[in-house]
């Protein structure tokens, strides 16, 4: 185990492997000319992520042409109001509504297909992780727009089930798969799953109660986190919807923009901010899983297990 | 001991060793035959229309969308993927070490790297509408900057054009690279720093005969999935640009609009292109990947 982390400033608790502490100053300039790169980075950064926001929320909440946008009108006019213009558009709760179907449809599709196969790969037949890992980033190799290309040729030979709006579930889930696949097997990694299931089903519960009673339970953390990225996915989703011709929220946040720009700019504002905050949920949840995880009772579960023969 | 256990109290209880491991595969069935129905099939027909004229198998279709102005398209794709790419690995890396170096507020690490999981996923529409608000014909940096005697439109900048999209792009294509270079900056052992030192390195040896060396391939797999993730990416240049040099809003003009049949067909070739240079890119990807994870233990 390396030193660096002993002594730095930035490490909370007991030691742990290398990998889980904050880096030591590898590189780091002795000149004070040289250590001011690294700042003026991070507020040009800054700067870059949070102007276009600040840009998006005037156009939103001010009700100030840009020609007319001076320092004498800069504080004039802000409204919350054209915020809630959108809940007052009749095409707005359809979509809405839709776009909600369309993300509980998929989170409940991912976990009823991802879990028990996550569950049974780990269980059974560990050798295929690699394989079902491949296949799981297979849908950034074939993106929204050209998997929508091939759902309109498949269209005309399954209409029974492609004209409803509700047939998009199973794409999104499959577009969400890099997402939920990570959060579910990174979840199976943390816990003693073997030991978990052999206690279970040696006190004589079934496969179903040993999932609902003891696995879902103890994956609770990667199983919302799971089924809040694929909300944020699904309720963010444009490419597949428009070109379906599927009237779910994302199309009608460009509609609006059409019709009523200031009304447009601040329902996509708060759609923004509503993925937004499923992603920063889901960030705060896995560091704390990642904090109990580097704790130091971990750590000796950890040594413990890996002073057991491993399994053939 | 406790192998022998878990796998006996399973519902196979009793089978011979050889017949039991020839079954578990079974339980994966219903994945893939569901990714099979839903993500390879639809994929499968994309080709298939592709090479499939009216003559019976050719390859004129794939080569008419492969020529013309929809080889411009492509190169004029190629080229705003790869420069947003560079910017994104250049800046993102940037970032990361800046982030990582940095020690002095506690909590801006833990700031960059949650922010940066947020930021990578936010294409789609309110990134478009962020950038037209900012740097839009009417936007206000448009106006401050111009107020400042920079006139962004005077020249042919347009948010579709490279640098407009490259700069819009950059908003998730930057995050994404600070995601994956971080581990690999932390992969950088101090005692390798002193061991330079020791032998009469300078912070420039450093860099050049070791650090870049070991975080190259982390560069060049975030280079090849930020190209991959540009290239792809639809609903943010649909709502930015009505410019058709870009090949996912060609598919998407083929696909939606009033064409003939024939054209129709190129639209399919089109995305059959963009499979194949997705499919390249990231299966390379996935080599530079476990080439990086080398030095992440």
């Amino acid at each position: 185990m390396s030193l660096a982390g002993l002594d730095d400033p930035l490490n909370e608790g007991p030691p742990t492997a290398p990998t889980a502490l904050a880096p030591a100053p590898v590189g780091r300039p002795n000149n004070s000319f040289a250590r001011l790169v690294p700042n003026v980075v991070l507020i040009v950064a800054a700067l870059f992520f949070i102007l276009p926001l600040l840009a998006l929320a005037r156009f939103a909440m001010q009700k100030v042409p840009t020609v007319l946008w001076d320092w004498d009108t800069l504080f004039d006019k802000w409204s919350l109001k054209p915020l809630a213009v959108a809940f007052g558009e009749p095409e707005f709760w359809p979509a809405f509504r839709l776009s909600l179907k369309l993300a509980a449809g998929t989170v409940l599709l991912t976990m009823l297909l991802l879990l028990p196969t996550a569950i049974w790969v780990h269980l059974r037949i560990p050798r295929m992780r690699p394989v079902i890992e491949f296949v799981t980033v297979l849908p950034y190799m074939i993106p929204a727009i050209a998997l929508v290309a091939g759902i309109k040729l498949v269209k005309p030979h399954a209409r029974w089930f492609l004209n409803s709006d509700l047939s998009l579930i199973p794409f999104y889930v499959v577009l969400a798969l890099p997402f939920t696949y990570r959060s579910i097997d990174a979840g199976l990694r943390a816990i003693d799953l073997r030991t978990l299931v052999d206690a279970s089903r040696s006190l004589g519960s079934g496969w179903l109660s040993t999932i609902g009673r003891v696995l879902i339970p103890n994956l609770r953390t990667a199983i919302i986190s799971a089924a809040f990225l694929t909300a944020a996915v699904v309720m963010g989703e444009y490419t597949i919807a428009r070109l379906l011709l599927i009237d779910s929220l994302p199309p009608y946040q460009r509609i609006l923009v059409g019709t009523d720009t200031q009304a447009g700019f601040g329902l996509n504002l708060l759609a923004l901010l509503g993925t937004t905050s499923l992603f920063v949920f889901v960030s705060v949840l896995t560091k704390k899983r990642d904090r109990k995880r580097k704790s130091f009772a971990y750590a000796a579960t950890q040594l413990a297990a890996s002073q057991e023969p491993s399994p053939a | 001991m406790t192998d022998t256990l878990v796998v006996d109290g399973g519902r196979t209880a009793g089978a011979p060793p050889a017949a039991r491991r020839s079954w578990a595969w079974l339980g994966v069935l219903p994945f893939f035959a569901f990714l099979f129905l839903f993500l390879i099939v639809p994929a499968l027909s994309v080709f298939w229309n592709a090479f499939d004229t009216k003559k019976g198998f050719s390859f004129s279709a794939m080569g008419e969308a492969f020529s013309g102005q929809n080889l411009d398209a492509f190169w004029f794709s190629v080229r705003f993927s790869a420069g947003s790419a560079a910017v994104g690995v250049v800046f993102g890396t940037l970032l990361a070490y800046a982030a990582a170096t940095a020690t002095r507020p506690r909590w801006l690490r833990n700031t960059v790297t949650s922010f940066s999981g947020v930021a990578a996923n936010m294409g789609g529409l309110p990134l478009a509408f962020m950038f037209l608000a900012l740097i839009g014909k009417q936007g206000v940096l448009t106006k401050v900057l111009k107020g400042l005697g920079w006139d962004l439109y005077s020249g042919d900048f347009e948010l579709g054009s490279v640098p407009g999209l490259i700069t819009v792009y950059s908003y998730f294509n930057i995050p994404l690279m600070v995601l994956i270079t971080l581990p690999a900056i932390d992969g950088l052992k101090p005692a390798w720093r002193e061991a330079c030192a020791n032998l009469g390195g300078t912070s420039f040896t450093f860099w050049r005969r070791i650090g870049l060396p070991v975080l190259a391939p982390s560069l060049l797999g975030g280079f090849l999935l930020l190209f991959a993730n540009s290239f792809s990416a639809y609903a943010t240049a649909a709502v930015l640009t009505d410019n058709s040099m870009i090949v996912s809003r060609r598919i998407g003009f083929f696909l939606g609009g009033d064409v003939s049949i024939g054209e129709n067909a190129v639209g399919f070739s089109l995305a059959a292109w963009m499979i194949i240079i997705m499919a390249v890119s990231m299966g390379l990807y996935w080599v530079a990947r476990q080439r990086a994870e080398r030095w992440q233990s």
